[in-house]
């Protein structure tokens, strides 16, 4: 029994799920980084 | 706003950075090149030394869940409500990723992708549980409500962890015996090489478990600045 073609499918959900689910978290942590400069700089504005 | 929200990860999370990807290094090479090829199975069973950890991390982000549900119920401190939420995040990946390597592992040595025995079904329980709390927490206004609503379900979620590990040894289930803890003995019914590839395996998986909670609760944290900056925007206008 070989099956590489299984165990490549499996390895390539797990790592590749690994990958995107890091990916997705940073791609998040951005946008809030730049949302939060976005506020900062109007309240900054505003305050002025 | 505190300065550890605005960078990228400090040293610590380097380490640990570092340290992750050198052990999942190790644990790569000893999946594919160290522990020898299963007799019966072949190779398809050099799946669980992935599947087997990914378990791991999910019950034990789910563990997690449920301390920090409890404390928060207890304290009601919005710190324990954030390492709630994020690990039931990393939980729902990882055991998604168990629903798939399982069948994937499955068809070639049972025939078939999935069988409603004990211990997939109660698996695809609390994964779905899990989703539901997800979904409780994205679909309802952000509030101390939402959070306890939450924290009461994270912690019902967990009681179903123990009945998947007793599902094998109460019912006759087509999913195999525990052999790292059976009742022979620890790894007894194990090759070595194999029990210590899944150790490095299981070492790496839970290393990225605090690496990514270190990644998901500072995202948390970030939420909440946003929020309060515009609650403070929307008052000062």
């Amino acid at each position: 029994m070989d099956n590489f073609g299984f165990l490549f499918a499996a390895n390539a959900f797990v790592w590749g799920g690994i990958i995107y689910y890091v990916f997705t978290l940073k791609q998040r942590s951005r946008n809030l980084e730049k949302d939060l400069e976005l506020l900062k700089e109007t309240i900054d504005k505003e305050s002025q | 706003m505190d300065q550890d929200l605005e960078k990228e990860p400090d040293e610590e999370s380097t380490v640990l950075i570092w340290l992750t990807g050198i052990v999942f290094f190790a644990a790569i090479a000893a999946i594919f090149i160290i522990v020898p090829t299963e007799k019966t199975e072949g190779p398809i069973q050099r799946i669980m030394y992935l599947h087997i950890p990914s378990a791991w991390l999910a019950f034990f982000a789910f563990f997690i869940v449920f301390i920090s549900s409890i404390l928060f119920l207890w304290k009601k401190e919005r710190e324990w409500d954030i390492y709630a939420h994020a690990s039931a995040e990393i939980g729902v990946v990882f055991c998604s990723l168990v629903l798939i390597t399982g069948p994937i592992w499955a068809k070639p040595i049972w025939g078939t992708w999935w069988v409603w025995d004990a211990r997939l079904t109660s698996t695809l329980i609390l994964w779905l549980i899990y989703v539901a709390y997800l979904m409780l927490r994205s679909q309802t206004d952000a509030g101390s409500m939402r959070a306890r609503y939450a924290a009461v379900l994270g912690i019902v979620g967990f009681l179903n962890i123990p009945f998947i590990h007793f599902s094998v040894l109460w019912w006759r289930t087509f999913h195999p015996q525990p052999k790292v803890i059976s009742s022979e003995g620890f790894g007894k019914g194990m090759d070595t090489s194999m029990l210590a590839t899944l150790g490095v395996s299981l070492c790496a998986f839970t290393l990225l478990y605090f690496l990514l909670m270190g990644q998901r609760i500072r995202l948390e944290r970030l939420k909440d600045e946003v929020d309060r900056l515009k609650r403070q925007k929307l008052y000062s206008s």
